[in-house]
């Protein structure tokens, strides 16, 4: 292999997990500090692509320039969701808090996945840009500018959550909540106002990787739950304590998928990031990028 | 004086164990009152109860007029109630500075948290000067302040105290002592639980003791001192000839 | 305070009634089943059998998930792999000459003999994790047949000619008996509390000495056997299919719900789950073609949130609101 198509490899591993890793940190983030897992994550996902997808369709209106209108949406669905649903489970215990929350995030997957079939069809669909294809060379490495445009996306967005979250009153807020969420009652913090924001920030991110996704391989209803195991798998190798190490674990299981693909075969490309999945939960559970 | 914080008819689970029968307690304004007892005798369930993070079977809560257990533990804070609890339980992962800045995150305290930081730093002095570091590097001693600073954030009517001096060495056991005082000065009203007996009945002005959830004396902080089943159980005496 | 000795006395009413009441579920489990016999014989129409045939299907599916998450705690996500091994492992004898019934049994070890390997490392994860991971592993199968075996499987000709749905729905039928069965003498078996006991808390399990992981394999091999069982039993029904489509993460789904929705850890569960789901997905499906699984979804998640013990709760809770609880 020379030394051109490896580094297009590498290049197309990173564009490819920088959007596993927005898609991983809004899951993470649930994960985290409602200590909750949303199997219906991936269906929000596709909720926000396929909001991109009516605009571009029904407007013209640029994709990128989409998330203007799907962010907002899909933080105004998160929102709804924690009111009638979650917040119901979040202040359950242990296995009951799991189990239920599992079965609850099931059911809304059906529930989101069928009113998508309905609404649009289970065709997949695309969104072909002008620009499409377009991009320019670097060195030998092509770069298309849909995936130069997904990567800055994916990049700001987690900058913006990091300086969200590190930086604002509310940021320290959910951290402390996710840290200890009686000492966090106990300083006065409306934790439930708190899992309500966590709850729609999270599904904005969603949002925003399901543009992205929308833009790059097209949408159709059943991407939900690839999408959800993907996240699932970028989150068990950051460490599930770690939110914004999602991101960085996403780059790296895009670039192992790239990388093994070119050298094993397309056909393993997929099993591969399970494999590691499985081994790093079996292995390692605390995750790679965690200081434990 | 008036009735400030008045519990009564507590009974409280913990599990499937009752854990308070029957407890009533009051606390006047500007008063230290201290409860003590031995292990597990429902000390920290009591506060708990208080604070908002466990609800009672019967039994009031009350400040002043105010009913507090029906209300939520952030609802609590914002009434002036603030617990600091046992283990102090700080935000490890965050910094000194962002501990205490939380600690005033109820709407009550959040427009004065700018002057009440550079007032828990004046009581606080080796907070301020790590007051970039993370939480959890401190030592037991600096984290008990840091507890009772992020507390102070919250601009209490009645500060709680679940354990103080749990873990500490004696001098810095003295040292909280004696903010805890000078608090009590500033006006803040004191509801204390306390193991090291002694040091509790010597800074109250009353006391209640708590065995096997039940109220099974009450008194004076001097009068408790005095008292010789008191000073068997808890003061390590030993039982008293003739 | 010294309590009153309350003096049982009960009138020969109500001596009658109570033997009567002991006697009533045995008599009910007898004619359900003499009905799921002869129901289908007498009216003798190709959907009455196909719907049968799913109720039974879907118990045995939901019963053996429900061995391993409803009695022994250990929700597991990855039910759809024993599905898929047990029909992957008896469709591949089967349709390369090997009687039916060696095929069918031969898929339950294969897919017991799996499970046995990954169970130890598996069980190592706890809570959301063991979720997650056993997600992964199904997903790892599902991925690696579906790619490796991309082919469409056909019964061959002569097989098709003489396809018989009736056969097929009684052994479903006893499929669903026996497993029930199964789990029903699991819970009379020496081994029960101990499951019954990590389900409630593992430490306080292995505290009291009893061997953790030994009855969570236990547990696994009951449920994995069935499940295989289930899976050779698709094999058998199904004319053409894709080899991947039992590991679909569907069918875990499926079990889940009936299970919940019946009553999880309930022996009754699994089979008014899946009476209840099958009936009303059909009945759905019919009338509201398009969003009927949007209904059934609101639906479940409302029984989630309301009645977490699932229909059986449901009942028993209606069951106290009309004849309040006598002091006994």
């Amino acid at each position: 292999m020379s030394i051109e198509s490896f580094a297009q490899t590498l290049v197309f591993g990173l564009f490819v997990g920088s959007i596993y890793g927005i898609a991983a940190m809004g899951l993470a983030l649930v994960f985290g500090v409602l200590k909750m897992l949303n199997i219906a994550h991936g269906e929000l996902l596709m909720l926000g692509g396929y909001a991109t997808f009516w605009a571009f369709r029904t407007f013209g209106m640029d994709p990128f320039v989409s998330l203007a209108i799907s962010i907002p949406l899909l933080f105004a669905v998160g929102l709804i969701l924690d009111r009638t649903i979650y917040h119901r489970i979040v202040r359950l215990l242990g296995e009951e808090k799991i189990k239920n929350s599992l079965l609850v995030s099931f059911g809304l997957t059906l529930v989101i996945q069928n009113l998508a079939i309905w609404l649009f069809t289970a065709d997949e669909r695309t969104v072909q840009v002008s620009y499409a294809g377009v991009g320019f060379n670097l060195l030998g490495v092509a770069l298309p500018y849909t995936r130069l445009l997904s990567l800055v996306i994916a990049l700001t967005a987690t900058l913006a959550l990091s300086y969200f979250l590190h930086r604002t009153y509310p940021g320290k807020a959910i951290l402390g909540t996710a840290e200890d969420f009686e000492a966090a009652e106990l300083a006065g913090i409306n934790i439930h106002r708190v899992y309500m924001l966590t709850f729609a920030l999270g599904a904005s991110l969603a949002s925003i990787a399901g543009t992205l996704v929308t833009v790059i391989y097209g949408i159709s209803p059943s991407i939900g739950i690839i999408w959800t195991l993907k996240a699932l798998i970028v989150i068990v190798l950051a460490g599930t304590g770690s939110i914004l190490g999602a991101f960085p674990a996403g780059i790296l299981l895009g670039v192992v998928e790239a990388v093994s693909g070119a050298f094993i075969g397309p056909t393993y490309r997929e099993v591969i990031g399970l494999v590691i999945f499985v081994l790093v939960l079996i292995l390692r559970p605390q995750g790679l990028f965690t200081r434990k | 004086m008036t009735r400030f914080l008045d519990i009564h008819g507590i009974n409280a689970s913990y599990g499937d164990a009752q854990a308070l029968r029957d407890v009533s307690i009051n606390v006047n304004e500007g008063e230290i009152v201290a409860l003590i007892g031995p292990n597990g005798a429902g000390k920290t369930t009591l506060m708990r109860v208080i604070a908002g993070l466990h609800p009672p079977l019967s039994g009031t809560v009350k400040l002043g007029d105010t009913a507090l257990h029906p209300l939520a533990a952030y609802q609590i804070v914002e009434e002036g109630v603030i617990l600091v609890p046992e283990g102090r339980r700080l935000f490890g992962g965050l910094s000194v500075l962002d501990n205490l800045e939380l600690g005033a995150y109820a709407p009550r305290a959040r427009k004065s948290r700018f002057t009440m930081l550079k007032h828990v730093f004046e009581l606080f002095p080796m907070l301020a000067e790590r007051q970039h570091q993370h939480a959890n590097t401190l030592s037991g001693g600096q984290q008990q302040m840091l507890a009772i600073g992020r507390a102070l954030m919250g601009l209490p009517k009645l500060l709680m105290l679940d354990e103080p001096s749990l873990g500490l060495a004696p001098l810095i056991v003295e040292n909280i002592f004696e903010i805890v005082k000078r608090m009590n000065d500033e006006g803040v009203t004191i509801f204390l639980v306390e193991q090291n007996a002694r040091r509790a009945l010597e800074l109250a002005n009353r006391a209640y003791i708590l065995e096997q959830g039940r109220i099974a004396g009450k008194g004076t902080g001097k009068e408790l001192l005095h008292n010789n089943d008191v000073r068997e159980a808890y003061l390590g005496y030993a039982p008293a000839t003739g | 305070m010294a309590q009153q000795p309350y003096k049982q006395v009960m009138t020969r009413q109500q001596i009658f009634a109570a033997s009567l009441r002991r006697w009533l579920i045995p008599l009910g489990v007898v004619l359900l089943i003499l009905f799921a016999v002869i129901y289908p014989q007498l009216i003798d129409k190709q959907n009455i059998w196909n719907l049968f045939f799913l109720i039974c299907l879907h118990t045995t599916l939901s019963q053996s998930w429900n061995i391993l998450a409803g009695f022994a705690g250990q929700t597991s996500l990855g039910h759809a792999a024993f599905f898929g091994i047990g029909a992957f492992v008896t469709r591949t004898l089967w349709l390369d000459g090997t009687p039916f019934a060696l095929a069918f049994l031969a898929g339950g070890m294969a897919t017991v003999a799996f499970a046995m390997l990954i169970g130890a490392p598996t069980f190592r994860l706890r809570g959301a994790y063991f979720a997650i991971g056993t997600l992964g592993v199904a997903e790892v199968l599902r991925i690696t047949v579906s790619q490796n075996v991309p082919f469409i499987s056909s019964m061959p000709g002569p097989m098709m000619a003489a396809y018989d749905l009736a056969p097929r729905y009684y052994l479903a039928l006893g499929l669903a008996i026996v497993t029930t069965g199964a789990a029903y003498l699991l819970l009379r078996s020496p081994w029960s509390l101990g499951i019954l006991a990590v389900r409630e808390d593992e430490g306080a399990a292995q505290s009291m000495g009893v061997h953790v992981l030994g009855h969570k394999l236990l547990a696994l091999a009951f449920s994995s056997f069935f499940a295989g069982l289930a899976g050779g039993l698709f094999a058998f029904q199904q004319i053409s299919y894709y080899p991947a489509a039992p590991f679909s993460p569907l069918w875990t789904f499926d079990a889940l719900l009936i299970a919940f929705i019946g009553g999880l850890g309930t022996l009754a569960g699994p089979v008014i789950g899946a009476i209840f789901f099958i009936l009303v997905r059909q009945q759905l499906a019919v009338t509201l073609v398009e969003i009927h699984q949007v209904v059934f979804g609101i639906f479940f998640i409302a029984i989630v949130l309301v009645f977490p013990g699932g229909l059986v709760e449901a009942a028993m809770r209606l069951r106290r609101i009309r004849w309040p609880k006598r002091p006994s």
